[in-house]
This record gives C-alpha cells, structure tokens and sequence, in this order.
C-alpha cells in the first residue's frame, strides 16, 4: 500500500465545483481519498497551482501514419534529440516525436491521459505497439469508420443495428475507445483518386452520403452505449467556404445523451473558412461558434494553428495530396482496405502569408466566441496544426488581450479585414483553462466516470501542480509567467506515482489503455455473421482470425463495458 | 495436428493462409505456402544448444555462460555493431534497440543491404502507398519494376495482384494488365503484358522519360534511352495515365543499381504525377518477412528507420558512415553481435573479412556462413514456428505470428532482455 | 593565435573520433575541459593529441588550428565554425565543416564524405580529393549548401553538391555519379567529367567543363554559352523537364550513353 499526500495545493477541479481553495489531496494506492496516515510520502505544492492531469481528446502519437511521418522526416527527428539520462530514453523529434520523446514532453507539461486521433482497425496492432512505448500516459484510440465497407453497406440498407454490431466487433477486435469518422465517404472516394464535396454527395459505388453516415453512426454510437460521442473530422476540410459544411454537420446531430455531447467535432478552425478561394479566404469563426452555442449536443476542439514549422496527418486523404499540389512538398499516402485512407506532408504556417494568419486567428476566436468552455476544448490536433509543446502559448493567448494583441501586430497585412479577434475582449479564466485542458475533455470522452479529469475522492490520482501562483499572478499582463508554468510542471503525478519533477522524468512508468466494449445480443455478434466473414476473408487480405488484436498487446487493460440496446 | 491461418514467416508477402500439419513436435506438412516458406517450416538442421569456439574446435556451454560472456564483450566495446534483425520479431528488436542505446553501439538491420535506397527516397519525397487489399480490390494496371516476383515473393500475383479477383475486379487475370521492366527475360516478364526491357543502370533516365511524358514534355526525349525506344515509353506513359488504378512494385533492380536511391525517388515521383491524373500507389516489395518491422520499431523509438548510432548517448543517422557495410569495411567495430540474419553470405568480402578479427556473437536457431566467423552461437526458437510475435508485412499491416509447436529454445527477445539486465545490474559506461 | 594538435597514435586507430569540438573558438583562453569522442567513450583532447599552442588571440578570427598526425578517422572538425582557420596537413575524417558559417578550413590532403554538408558561409579548400556528399545537403532537408565557397583541387564522389541551394562548390578533377543532382541554387563547377549530371534540377548553374555521360534524355536543349577563360563552346540546357525545368546546366561534352 503506497500513500501520498500532496499539502498545500491551490485547486482548481471544475468536475467539482472548486474554483480555486488551498487543500491537501490525499492518494492511496493511486486513488484520491478522504486522508493518509502520517507515515505517507509528501509533496508540499505550496500554494500553487493544482489541477487534475491534463487529458488530450485528439492527438496524433501512435500508429501507422504518424510513423510514417516520423520516418520520412529525419530533419525533424535530428531538429528535437536529446540523450539517454537516467531513466529516460533517448528521444528526437520536433514535430513528430518518437513515443518516448511524446511521452516525457507531455509528462513535463503534466499531461496524463492521451486520445490518439486516429487508428485503422487493421493497423490496430501498431497503435498498440506504440502506445506500450508511450509508458507515463494513458491511452485511447479513436478507431477510423469512415470508409468501412460493411458500414457503408449497412447505412446504405438504412440498417442502423447492423452498422452498430459491426462497429462493436470491430472495436473489441481493434481494442479501439471510440467511433472516428474522417472525412467520411471521402476516404473510400479517395482510393479512386476523388472526393466528395459535400455532406450530400453520394460516394461512388456506395450509394451513400457523408451526412447518412454520420447521422446513422450516431444513433448507433448510443445504441451501443460508449462512453465517447461519434469524433467527426468534417469532410472539405481546408476548403475556403467549407463552414456552411460544417454547419450542415453539426445540423445532422440530434440531442441524445443527457451525460455528453451527440457530437463531437475536431480541430474546428481547419472547419470555419469563408470566402471561395486562398484569395479571399476569411474567418467564419463567428457562424461556426454561433451554431456550437445554441447546440448543447456539440462539442468541439480548437485545433489551434501556430505559426512555425510542422507535419500535417490525418486520415483525410485527398486533402493532404491537395496540400502536396499546393505546396510541392514530399507526401505520402497510405490507403487502408475496406476501412479508411491517410496522407502525410510537412508544412510551414507563416507570419507572411495572409491565409495562415487568417487560420491563427479562426481558433482562437473560436475559443473565445464559443460562450461554455465546456463546449470548446484545447488542441491543436498536434502535430497538425503545431506540436503540443505549444499549448502553453495557446493558454496565454486566451488569458490575454494585450498578448494577442502583440500578435497581431505582427501579422501579414491584409488579415485584419477578414479576421474579428481585434474585437473581442474577453480572457479566459484559470477555471475556464481547467476546463478546457482536462475537465471538459473527461466529460466529453465519457471517462469520469473511472475516475479522470477530476480530484475528488475516488478519482485517479492523477495530478499536475503548476510553478505559478494564482494569486499573485495577473495572467492578463503576465502571459510570459503563464506559459512558462504550463510548459514544466513542479510535479506531474501519475495513478499516485510522481513521475516529473520541474520536467525531469523519474520512473520508466507503465500505462493503460482505456477501450470499450459493447456486449451485443447474439444475433448481432459479426464473429457469428455468415456474411459478414464470408466478405472478410474474400475482400480483405489476413485472414478474419488474425485480424483482431491479442489482449497482451496491451501492457494494462482498462475495458469499459457497455450493454448495447439493439 | 493442423494449425490453421499460420502466417509465414519467410518473405513480407506474409501470407497468413497457411495450415501447418504438427506432430510429435515437428512440422510434418504445410498446405497454401509456396515453396520458400513450405522449406522454412520443414527444415530442422537446428543447433542443439549454445556452443563457443575454442582453439581444439566447437565447445558446448551453458545459456548463462553464453548470455554473460555477451553481455561482458558488448559492455567492454567501443564500437559495437548489433546487426541483423530482419528474421526476427518486433519484441525482440524493440529490446535490441533498448540494447544498443544501453552500450552505445551501432544498431543496423538487413535494410541496409536490401531496401535501404528505398527509404532514403521516401525521405526525400515520401510515400505514395497503401495496403495490399486496395490493389487487390482496385487495380487495373500493376506494374513490377526491376524485381522478379514469381521467384522471389512467388504467391503476390495470386494473392494481391496478377490473379487476385478483388471487390471491383472480378476476373483480374482478364482485367488487370502487367507491366513489367528488366535487363533480362524471366519468368516474371513472362507474364507481362508490356516488357520493358532497358540497359543495366538505365532505370533513373527511363523513370525520368516516362515522367517528362506523363507531364506533356515527350518531346525533349531522344528517340531511345537505354535501350527503350520512345514509341514503348510514349505507349507505357499512355496506359498508365488512363489506368484506373495503378499499383507499382519493385525491387533490387532499381535499389542495388547505380543511383540506388535517386532510382526509387524518380519512380516515387512518376507515381506521384500520374497521382494528378488519375489513382497510383507504390510499395517496395521488402524481402524478409519482419525487415520492415525492424524499420517501424526502430523509428518509434530512435526516430530512424535504421543504421542508428548511439555512440553519443542520442539517435545519429547517416546511411554510408553508420551502415552496417560499411563500419565494417573501414574496420570501425570491435565487436558484433549478429540477430537473426546471416551477414558472412550477404556482405561484401571487405566487410567479411573484418568479422574474422573482432568477437562476434550470433543469435540464430541454424548454423550458417556467419558460424564461421562467430566466437559464441546461441540457438533461438524460430519466430513464426516456435516463437510468437509481430511481424509488419510488405505494406505496413502488422500481424502477430504463431508458435505451432514448443522446442523448449528461448526466443531472441528473452535472451536480448536478459543481457540487458546483465549490463544494467552489473553497472558499465 | 596557433594551436598545433598532433594525433598521437592509437592502439585501434580505426575507431572513429567525433571531434566537434575543434573549432577556432573553441580554444580561445581558458582552453580547458575539451573532450572528443572516441567511439562510445569520452576522452579528453590531450589523450588524443598533443597540444601545441603559440601566441594568443583575443577572438575566434585569430586562431588557427593545425592538425598533423594521422586524422583520417576524425571526425566533425569544423562544426558550426564562424571565424578563423583550420589548417590539415594531412587527410581528414567525414563531416569537415559542417555547418560552417564563416572562417576557412584548409586540407592538404585527402578530405572523407560529407565534406561542407550543409555549408553557410567562409571557405573550404581541399588540395586532394573529396569522397562522398561533398557540398551537399542533410537526409530529407530542401535546401543543402546555401553559401560560402568550397573548393577541391582533386575529384570528388558521388552526389557531390546533393542539394545544393547557394554559395559555389568547385571541383578541379572528375565527379563521380550525379553531381548537382536536385540542385536549386547556387553554381557547381566541375572541371573533370562525371556522370549523369543535375537530375531534378529546378534552379542554380552547373557548369561541365570535361565531359558528360550518361546525359539524363530529359533535358531541354537551349543554345551554346561561350566560356570565358578560353572561350570553349558550352552546350545549354534549361533544366531538367521531369521536374520543373529550370536551372542551367552547361556542358562541354556530353553524350546519352553510359
């Protein structure tokens, strides 16, 4: 039995109502509870700042695509090297870096709990790997649907149950947490080279629209009772005029969960241009928020752009080969059968260029228009929009007017006129910082309920104590003071264990990996489906029983059980 | 005994169809391989137990002697080379990088002598790929360049492309055409719809012709380069541009030939400006079984794909000074230790003959050409036969490899660990 | 200032040493604490060498360093150096002068690959042969060599100015295999012949002024440039058509066949 006391924390822990009391949490075992007896390891926070662990809800570390992007970019491995110390790994990377290079940066930043962005269930089995060498965070992954085929066979035969018991088999086989669409439809599309436009175009052979597919796997995401909402990369993404989509997405999703949103979307301000091409592209921001407010059923993600170098990834296909006409750059392209597609290119977000100025302002504008933090969460869809190691500069922007203020007046000219950050006000607080970096992500992926993103009795013990003091710091002027406490914390706790202390690492550190299971009545088991494994075993290329991923892929299991109602 | 599904672990076409027939603890049939992995599985010339060379001749030792002296001769090395890796598991070379950045040495698998040239492509232009399935499914032209697949990865035409009825391809032999390009006739260009047959080291001015077509320029290419004439080249570029879906393949000929890489990277580019015409993919057709695998495990965790030098505690990479090739050539290591590959039959005499005077430990399940240079042997379960593990096949999809039967042999992975250990415990540098 | 270091010999002279730490400014006084790398160990300099130090300076652009012995298998000499000289009275390892922004580094023998990889500025002068990467670029960046001059009196390897984005690269002797190849700036001059010059070239100026084989089939032929010292007759092609076709390449002799 390993207890510890953290005295003297100034709390912030919105899931419970504390906006900011000086208190003791006291852990045992890895869990908060009531007290510890006096012989208990102790870690005087004195006074600082304490929030529960920083949880990401969608970033790009593990798997396929990413190590591809490791891999075809040696100049950002050797850009991001630091040695063998300790217990720690070497490690490189800038924007793409290696596991352990991931791992021990988000530790320092005291991030805790991790949602890969992006998993194909065929790959699933190197997410898996990566995520073993991920060690001091938790792990999700949200699995790819968008272009499944016995998906888009059972949308198209407007048979919601079906699609639900495919999702369910898969999931369990892929060990996967939650439904992913990208850019749906247009990754089958892609792998003929095309797209689709719109929300209502059918995708060839299909006989399906992006809006049938969404709309059928969100009834089928609460059929199946997970714990996360459908997770949309909307389609058109990057395309000026694309906001009326994303509306148009958001319009799709009906209000079915009293717990969570019915729809989550990501990495928005790649999702709120105006305009009808790069040369008049501006912010819609405004709209986009506007449709988040009056829909308490959507939850969104910034998706930050930050200016400076980094590696664009997603499972959208087709975009990142428009990126590569557009900027020559090497690419590279990964279509996975029967299930999804995805493109890698490096890019650079430049002060001088008119529309990546526009694309800065879109996420802040997004944060600050959209009324409820609860609704709009930190993250720069790492690496895509810039790596995560930038966050504490996104935290400050929001604190601070004068800080964006500064900003933007560095800006290209011409951005101005089609952009409203110059015009609003408002700065974010601490407690909405806490929301936005943890507590609204717990709520939203539906994982407080086994104890993240909050620290009252019976949570995990995952704590981060921030070098600041919020009493004597007045964020609106000293943004300088904000990023650097968020960049390094004085303590990074994990499951009750300190694993950082003022950025050093100090376990080797083993996680788990949080995925869901919904158990389905038997006539609805796809192990069992004559048609379905007929259709595996023709059109796939393994074989239907090595497809699932074994359980010792896992280092530790955290299954969220679920009873489908189909 | 039938095991079903096996997947075999001969080359990365990883077929994972295959039903092995076990008794007694031995392999007695295998039903779907093709003749490489059939013999995989039915050979059984293994070595009993650990054995050292001594000056009267082999002697037996024990596992632990064997896994200490290691563990002692990797620690003593300034520059100690771990080489190999390509016929073993992910677990196992996941613990040989561990292994490596721990001692400060070279850490190098068979990519180096193989595809190589193909990843230095990739980093400089990229990847234009997919999974097999898609070609299977989609492909109306395939294209094999400078590689010999009925021989070298003999069940690819039949699984993913030549022969493979897919989703939208319903009779492949009659829809898909085949594009093959040699210096010679074989049995692969055989079966070519269209045989481009150019000169030894003409590849990077043919590949850089058909681009010129593709992108409208036919007019600046002479009338013959390297043996192809324009009218075939012009013909080729034509039936590319209109295919539906193009899969392009290829092998040593174009990464062993002059310009290696520079050879690659043209036909990653051609497949990318036929890309604005119409869909193409490209995949290197890797040769053993888990070579890539060795690439993806190494990348998650140093950040390269291969030749990682930790001599100065973080990941260096430079293909040509950290190759395994050529450290040994300029004589750079004292010490080796070889995994699951046989260098002494692949490398060039200059190399071997350094491997003469520096230790050098193997962990291998057979006796080969590297016995002959090895101060220490310890035999290794076969992964895929008698050990379990990942494995990543030619296009990235990993797979998790059976163990049909127990010979009571640690698998690499166990042995890696524990000389790690070893070192650990014991303090070093 | 001359700081004289003279490799003592090796038990195993073949075991690389990564010398990043030999840079004139680097032995500015107080020169103390300086370690080079020998294989997986630490060293300290003086192990390696013997020190030799004459006069004194007061900033990097009055040192000079001198290097006797063998150094065939040092390594990274140079790295990053912004002012005053090096002077190697023999061969010398991989990667000298990477990085160099300004100073010069002088070698009278032999120099091994990557010499000048990714150069900013000074000068390199090698009286022998360069092997390798001369001049070139790093794994996957865009732009290699971006400026300063780097001259070799001898040949050079393969993919001599890989790369290359500024500043001039000079070879005095033959190339080997594909100089200049995916050059976008800059001028690469080859006095010797070589082998299937500038592929993917999009910009800069290569000048061949023996002869070419291999000529890559997808170079547009644009006119004759007159040479001056000499007035040889270059032939001109405007890039290479694969690619976007920009950039000049200027040959003497030239041939499609290997």
């Amino acid at each position: 039995m390993t207890e510890l006391l953290v005295k003297n924390a100034y709390v912030i822990d919105p899931l419970n109502g504390i906006r900011g009391e000086v208190m003791d949490i006291a852990v045992r075992d890895g869990w908060i509870v009531e007290s510890v007896k006096d012989g208990a390891e102790v870690i005087d926070a004195s006074g600082l700042l304490t929030l529960p662990g920083g949880i990401d809800s969608h970033t790009h570390i593990c798997g396929t695509k990413v190590n591809f992007g490791r891999y075809m970019m040696p100049e950002d491995m050797r850009a991001g090297r630091t040695a063998r110390r300790g217990v720690m790994h070497s490690t490189s990377g800038y924007s793409v870096p290696t596991t352990y290079g991931n791992s021990y940066r988000y530790c320092a930043m005291g991030y805790t709990s991790v949602l890969e962005g992006a998993m194909a269930p065929l790959e699933a089995r190197h997410t898996h790997e990566e995520f073993a060498a991920t060690p001091l965070q938790d792990t999700m992954a949200n699995t790819l649907f968008d272009g499944n085929w016995p998906v888009m066979e059972a949308v198209r035969d407007r048979d919601v149950k079906r699609a639900a018991a495919i999702v369910a088999w898969t999931l369990s086989a892929a060990k996967g947490f939650a439904i992913k669409l990208t850019n749906p439809g247009g990754s089958e599309a892609w792998g003929w080279g095309r797209n689709v436009q719109c929300i209502r175009e059918t995708v060839p052979h299909f006989g399906v629209t992006p809006a049938e597919i969404i709309e059928t796997l969100i009834r089928a995401n609460e059929l199946l009772r997970l714990p996360h909402s459908v997770h949309l990369h909307c389609n058109n993404l990057g395309v000026p005029g694309n906001y009326t989509c994303t509306i148009g997405s958001m319009e799709l999703a009906p209000d079915l969960n009293p717990d969570r949103q019915s729809l989550y979307l990501t990495h928005v301000q790649f999702h709120a241009y105006g305009g009808t091409s790069w040369k008049d592209i501006c912010s819609k921001a405004e709209p986009v928020a506007h449709a988040v407010n009056r829909r308490p059923q959507i939850t969104i993600d910034m998706g930050q752009m930050m200016f400076g170098k980094t590696t664009t990834m997603t499972a959208d296909g087709p975009m990142e080969f428009n990126l590569y006409r557009l900027h020559h750059n090497k690419w590279s392209n990964h279509d996975v059968e029967l299930e999804t597609a995805s493109g890698i290119i490096p890019v650079y977000y430049s002060r001088t260029s008119v529309v990546n100025c526009v694309m800065w302002a879109i996420g802040l504008e997004l944060a600050l228009l959209v009324a409820d933090p609860w609704q709009c969460l930190l993250a720069t869809d790492n690496p895509n929009g810039g790596p995560f190691i930038r966050y504490p500069e996104i935290i400050a922007l929001l604190m601070s007017r004068r800080y964006r203020e500064e900003e933007l007046a560095t800006l290209a000219p011409g951005t101005l006129s089609r952009i409203t950050l110059p015009a609003l006000d408002r700065e974010l607080d601490w407690h909405d910082i806490a929301v936005m970096t943890r507590a609204g992500q717990a709520r939203a992926l539906g994982i407080r309920s086994i104890g993240k993103g909050h620290l009252g009795i019976g949570a995990e013990a995952d704590i981060a104590v921030y070098p600041l003091r919020v009493d004597e710091t007045d964020p609106s002027r000293q943004y300088q003071d904000v990023i650097r406490a968020f960049r390094k914390t004085a303590w990074t706790v994990k499951q009750g264990r300190p694993v950082a202390r003022d950025g050093e690492i100090l376990v080797p550190g083993v996680n788990k990996t949080i995925w869901a299971q919904s158990r389905v009545p038997a006539e609805f088991d796809m192990g069992k489906d004559a048609e379905f494994a007929k259709n595996f075993d023709r059109y796939y290329t393994v074989r239907m029983s090595n497809y699932p991923v074994q359980d010792l892929y896992l280092q530790r299991s955290l299954c969220m059980e679920s009873e489908a109602q189909l | 005994m039938i095991v079903k599904d096996v997947i075999c672990p001969f080359c990365a076409c990883l077929c994972d169809d295959l039903d092995v027939h076990v008794e007694d603890g031995r392999v007695t049939g295998v039903d779907n391989a093709c003749d490489l992995g059939s013999h995989k599985f039915m050979t059984d010339h293994r070595l009993e137990g650990p054995i050292r060379r001594t000056a009267s001749g082999w002697q037996e030792i024990p596992l632990e002697e064997a896994i200490r002296e290691t563990a002692e001769l990797l620690e003593a090395a300034e520059r100690p080379l771990l080489y190999g890796w390509s016929g073993t598991c992910g677990e196992a070379q996941s613990a040989g990088v561990h292994l490596a950045e721990r001692v400060g040495g070279v850490i190098d698998a068979t990519t180096s002598v193989c595809h190589g040239p193909s990843i230095l492509a990739i980093q400089e232009v990229g990847h234009p790929g997919c999974t097999l399935g898609q070609v299977k499914n989609r492909a109306d032209v395939v294209v094999y360049w400078g590689c010999n697949p009925q021989h070298a990865h003999p069940r690819h035409l039949s699984r993913y492309t030549t022969y493979a009825d897919g989703f939208f391809v319903h009779n492949a032999f009659k829809e898909r055409k085949v594009i093959v390009a040699d210096i010679r006739g074989t049995d692969s260009t055989n079966l070519a719809d269209e045989f481009i047959r150019l000169q030894p080291g003409g590849d990077y001015a043919v590949l850089g012709a058909l681009r010129a077509m593709v992108r409208g320029k036919g007019s600046v290419v002479p009338p013959e380069v390297a043996g192809v004439s324009r009218e075939q080249l012009q013909r080729i570029a034509d039936l590319c541009k209109k295919a539906k879906y193009g899969a392009f393949f290829f092998g040593m000929g174009l990464t062993q030939t002059a310009g290696k890489y520079k050879n690659i990277r043209n036909a990653i580019e051609l497949v990318d400006e036929l890309s604005r015409h119409t869909k193409w993919t490209l995949t290197p057709m890797r040769g053993h079984f888990n070579v890539y695998g060795f690439n993806e495990v190494c990348t998650w965790m140093t950040g390269y794909p291969y030749a990682v030098d930790f001599a100065r505690g973080l990941a260096f990479y430079n293909p040509g000074e950290t190759t395994a090739v050529d450290i040994l050539a300029r004589r750079e290591c004292d010490m080796c230790l070889v995994v699951a590959s046989d260098p002494a039959a692949h490398f060039p005499a200059e190399a071997v003959e350094h491997l003469a005077s520096i230790p050098v430990v193997q962990l291998d399940p057979f006796p080969n050409l590297t016995t002959a240079f090895a101060r220490i042997q310890i035999p290794v379960a076969v992964s895929g036969i008698d050990a379990e593990g990942t494995a990543y096949r030619m296009d990235g999809v990993p797979l998790r490899m059976r163990k049909v039967l127990d010979r009571g042999c640690p698998d690499d992975a166990s042995i890696l660990r524990e000389i790690t250990r070893i070192i650990n415990d014991g303090g070093g540098p | 200032m001359r700081v004289i270091l003279t490799a003592r010999p090796r038990k195993n002279p073949f075991i690389p040493v990564e010398a990043e730490t030999i840079v004139p400014a680097r032995f500015l006084p107080p020169m103390e604490g300086m370690t080079v790398a020998v294989g997986n160990r630490t060293r300290p300099l003086t192990d390696i060498f013997e020190v030799a130090v004459e006069g004194n300076a007061t900033d990097a652009a009055g040192v000079e360093v001198v290097l006797r012995g063998d150094n065939s298998r040092l390594k990274r000499i140079g790295e990053y150096m912004e002012a005053g000289k090096i002077l190697v009275e023999g061969d010398i390892g991989m990667h000298c002068g990477n990085f160099m922004k300004g100073g010069e580094i002088e070698i009278r023998g032999n120099a091994d690959g990557w010499l000048g990889r990714e150069m900013r500025g000074g000068r390199i002068l090698c009286h022998g042969s360069a092997s390798h990467y001369c001049g070139s670029g790093y794994r996957g960046e865009k732009h290699g060599m971006r400026g300063g001059v780097l001259e070799v009196k001898g040949g050079s390897g393969d993919f001599t100015a890989e790369y290359l984005a500024g500043g001039e690269v000079i070879i005095h002797g033959d190339c080997g295999d594909m100089p200049g190849v995916e050059m976008k700036g800059g001028t690469l001059t080859i006095h010797g012949s070589c082998t299937r010059p500038c592929g993917n070239m999009t910009g800069g100026t290569c000048t061949v002024l023996g002869k070419v084989t291999g000529m890559l089939p997808t170079f547009l032929r644009a006119g004759t440039v007159t040479w001056e010292p000499g007035g040889v007759i270059l032939t001109r092609f405007e890039g290479d058509v694969a690619n976007r076709g920009k950039g000049t390449l200027l040959a003497r002799e030239w041939q499609y066949t290997p």
